[in-house]
């Protein structure tokens, strides 16, 4: 009885705070928790005529298109891969990025490469795709011409699968360094300045500075982050791999992740059903990954944990 | 107080993660939101709807009907909408709202349209918008009721073989359009080029692989052959129109029937006749006809055509043809293209099925009958006709020598000719042309004299029963046969091989025989021989 007599002192406590909380919680109700009944049409054939409720039961029947390609394994260890690759290598440069920004001294640099960085997060990627194609492209691209000039034997990029793995996450790391790098650099700005200035009277350099201070006091920030990261982890980046790699078949062993999949092959074939099914699966199990990291790190370090 | 602070802290958590969550849940949920309205909301207007048959057409309430098109919305679209507006307020107590869905997406968005239960009482369909489809799974109203009453003089408008044609499973669930037209495909080449360098007139594979030889080795700037990545559409479907007499098309999962031979369904994918077709497509790769990574192209087919980047393109209809001349013309009139009507050499041209072009009245829509009132206005009355096909006469157009011709031009014009994409409300009776469609005219005279009836787009394929199935194989044309398409595999006979063990595990074998049986069906009921 006695953590639900805390809730209700809690609550008439803070009365305020809590009022002040209800619009937020009526938001994910209205807009997170409501549309789940929506999950249902994973399992029935849906039909026009009939509403959700009233269309023919079918079970898992609708699951059978991921299982029945046979490629539902090769296609979540692409989908897990990149993004833990994303994940990985997006954090970590973006925390070396802004540990070296936050100690430029000189003001306009800092700021000219702080904006630099940041441009390409405001590039789309069908822009990407057209450039990608005009460096790579075989006949006539950037690569080519200058492997030509130099009397070198020209490379197909375009048909060669391996490539594409790093040049993905590169691309990625490119586009969204800028943007992680300025949470990281928000958090540096937070550390006291007191830590520094007691390090240096003990005769800390820069280096241990950074390592025994910067680092540790990041640590927060980044597992909050990598946390929110995993929710999503089965959701690729559709438009990155879809601009970039297109109908081109030969590369899909590597670079086919669920979301493209499931977008060509619902594309021909549009059924609700099918499509639940697929956003089900991925949500599942991003869910599951969620509360199995969540739980080592609870297990590791209490504090760090997200609930 | 810190104790509190983290409780607090915690919660916040919870609800920031459970958003997080919900974005993960979100592709499956956020499409299908409000469609389980669809169906309870669908009902009530059919049986409505043959209640009040009896009794005629009932104008006592003001209603705004809700009007689908596919593309761009012209830019004086407001103008038209609110003189047809004038029009229909008087004549059916109603006005229209006209929506546009643009080009980008437009068949997804026209897919959550149908079935988001969001009213709509007008919307358009075609083959290529899967009509035939979406009448079998109920999408649309069965017309055949509601017309007597509603819209008798667009009932007998609209010739009894025609109303017949669209039928699907022996109901009506869209008004086709009249007007005849062509979208066979037939070659379409730089003519300048052609005879700078005394080529061949392409007529069949042959002749149109010696052109492009001829454009590589005197142009070698020049692409030969435009495509795009879209292999299948752009070049396979077209190569399979002129050297495999396909039925009509596409057809789908590698299945093959030949015009000639309407009674017999074959498995095109792993024939020597694939092999063979792809062969040659190898073989143009290899000379350099297109691009290596043909499969990462995204321009339109047209697009370097006109700009002289390219000398021609394996297969177009008519009308676009002619619609690529007049571009290239505008900045380059020295430049000319011609056309070779794939028909010259398959000795005939079926002329546009009538599900080509139609509108359909959603199982959402409020109003049914005064939807089918207002569509018979659009398309028998000359002053909705030509009010929603050319602008407002002396603002937008003028009528020279019986002649369509735009005031202004594209840019300073808000309402160019068939601005509202009117393909389907088109009556032959108030049509105007522009001069430079004569050259179309005058290939649709020449079709005319070699017409065949299109026994293909009739058919509508029901794939419930294999619609898993269906999106497996997908995934292993787009991976397997792809490739194939754009000529990057070496040894035919052994990619061939990959794609079909990789096809008949994903279910082809069943796929292709329930098409086969369905197909059979068809041919028997419409004593296709």
């Amino acid at each position: 009885m006695t953590p639900r007599r805390g809730l209700l002192r809690e609550l008439s406590a803070n009365r305020i705070m809590f009022l002040m909380l209800l619009p937020v919680v009526v938001f994910f109700i209205i807009n997170a928790y409501i549309p789940m009944v929506g999950i249902y049409y994973a399992f029935t054939k849906f039909d026009f005529n009939r509403s959700l409720f009233n269309s023919e039961f079918v079970g898992m029947e609708n699951f059978k298109f991921l299982w029945n390609s046979g490629i539902l394994a090769k296609l979540t260890v692409n989908t897990l891969g990149y993004n833990a690759a994303f994940i990985l290598f997006g954090n970590v440069l973006a925390i070396f990025c802004a540990i070296l920004l936050s100690e430029i001294r000189l003001k306009w640099f800092k700021k000219l490469t702080q904006s630099i960085m940041f441009l390409p997060y405001f590039i789309s990627f069908v822009i990407l795709s057209v450039v990608v194609y005009n460096l790579f492209n075989y006949d006539s691209g950037f690569l080519n011409t200058m492997l030509k000039a130099f009397h070198m034997n020209p490379v197909d990029v375009y048909n060669t699968p391996w490539v594409w793995v790093p040049l993905i996450i590169i691309f990625y790391l490119w586009k969204n360094l800028g943007y992680s790098m300025v949470i990281y650099l928000a958090a540096i700005t937070g550390i006291s300045e007191e830590y520094y200035e007691a390090s240096k009277i003990d005769g800390a350099n820069i280096f241990h500075r950074v390592w025994y201070i910067t680092v540790p006091m990041l640590k927060n920030t980044f597992v909050v982050l990598l946390l929110f990261a995993l929710g999503s982890i089965m959701k690729g980046q559709f438009d990155l791999f879809y601009q970039l790699i297109g109908n081109n078949g030969v590369l899909y062993n590597v670079t086919d992740i669920l979301d493209t999949y499931v977008y060509r092959s619902l594309k021909v074939t549009f059924d609700i059903g099918l499509a639940t099914s697929a956003g089900l699966y991925q949500s599942l199990f991003g869910f599951i990954l969620v509360m199995t990291v969540n739980t080592i790190i609870r297990k590791i370090n209490d504090e760090y944990a997200l609930f | 107080m810190r104790n509190k602070a983290k409780w607090l802290g915690t919660v916040m958590a919870g609800v920031m993660l459970s958003s997080a969550l919900a974005g993960c849940s979100g592709s499956g949920n956020t499409k299908t939101e409000g469609a389980g309205n669809a169906g309870k909301s669908g009902n009530a207007p059919a049986t409505d709807a043959a209640a009040e048959t009896t009794k005629g057409l009932d104008t006592s309430k003001k209603v705004e009907l809700q009007f689908y098109m596919l593309g761009d919305a012209p830019k004086d679209l407001a103008v038209i909408q609110e003189e047809v507006n004038k029009l229909a307020e008087a004549d059916l107590n109603a006005t229209v709202k006209f929506n546009y869905t643009s080009w980008t997406d437009w068949d997804q968005k026209y897919k959550l349209l149908l079935s988001s239960g969001q009213p709509i009482d007008l919307i358009f369909t075609a083959d290529w918008t899967q009509y035939q489809a979406y009448a079998k799974s109920g999408a649309f109203l069965p017309l055949d009721e509601l017309l007597p009453a509603a819209a008798p003089e667009l009932q007998k408008y609209v010739p009894t073989d025609m109303w017949d044609a669209v039928k699907i499973n022996d109901k009506i669930y869209t008004v086709p359009a009249t007007y005849k037209e062509y979208v066979n495909n037939g070659f379409v080449y730089r003519e300048d080029l052609r005879e700078k360098y005394n080529l061949p007139v392409p007529k069949d594979i042959a002749t149109f692989e010696a052109y492009l030889d001829g454009i590589k080795a005197n142009e070698p700037e020049m692409q030969p052959l435009s495509i795009n990545s879209d292999v299948k559409t752009n070049l396979m479907d077209v190569f399979r129109e002129i050297s495999d007499d396909t039925v009509g098309g596409p057809l789908p999962y590698g299945v093959g029937i030949k015009y000639g031979k309407p009674g017999e369904v074959y498995s095109y994918w792993g024939s020597d006749e694939q092999k063979k077709d792809l062969e040659t497509i190898k073989r143009w790769a290899g000379k350099g006809f297109f691009p290596k990574n043909v499969l990462n192209v995204k321009d339109t087919l047209q697009a370097p055509v006109i700009s002289g980047k390219t000398a021609a393109m394996l297969g177009d209809n008519p009308s676009r043809y002619n619609d690529t001349l007049i571009k290239m013309q505008a900045s380059h009139p020295d430049w000319k293209l011609g056309y070779t009507s794939f028909a010259e050499t398959r000795g005939f041209a079926t002329p546009v099925h009538p599900i080509h072009n139609g509108f359909a009245v959603p199982r959402s829509s409020k109003n049914p009958e005064r939807a089918l009132a207002f569509y018979e206005k659009m398309v028998t009355d000359k002053r909705y006709n030509q009010l929603t096909q050319y602008g407002i006469e002396g603002k937008n157009y003028e009528v020279a020598d019986g002649y369509y011709k735009m005031i202004g031009d594209s840019t300073s014009n808000g309402f160019a000719r068939e601005g509202m994409n009117g393909w389907a409300w088109r009556n032959p009776e108030f049509m105007l042309f522009d001069k430079g469609y004569d050259g179309v005219k005058a290939i649709f005279d020449e079709l005319d004299k070699i017409a065949k009836p299109d026994i293909f787009t009739g058919f509508a394929e029901d794939y419930s029963a294999y619609q898993s199935e269906r999106a497996a194989l997908e995934q292993v044309e787009k991976q397997y046969f792809y490739p194939l398409y754009a000529g990057l595999i070496d040894n035919i006979d052994e990619g061939v091989e990959t794609a079909m063990s990789k096809a008949k595990q994903a279910g082809l074998e069943k796929v292709q025989a329930a098409y086969k049986e369905q197909w059979e069906a068809y041919v028997a009921e419409k004593g296709i021989k």
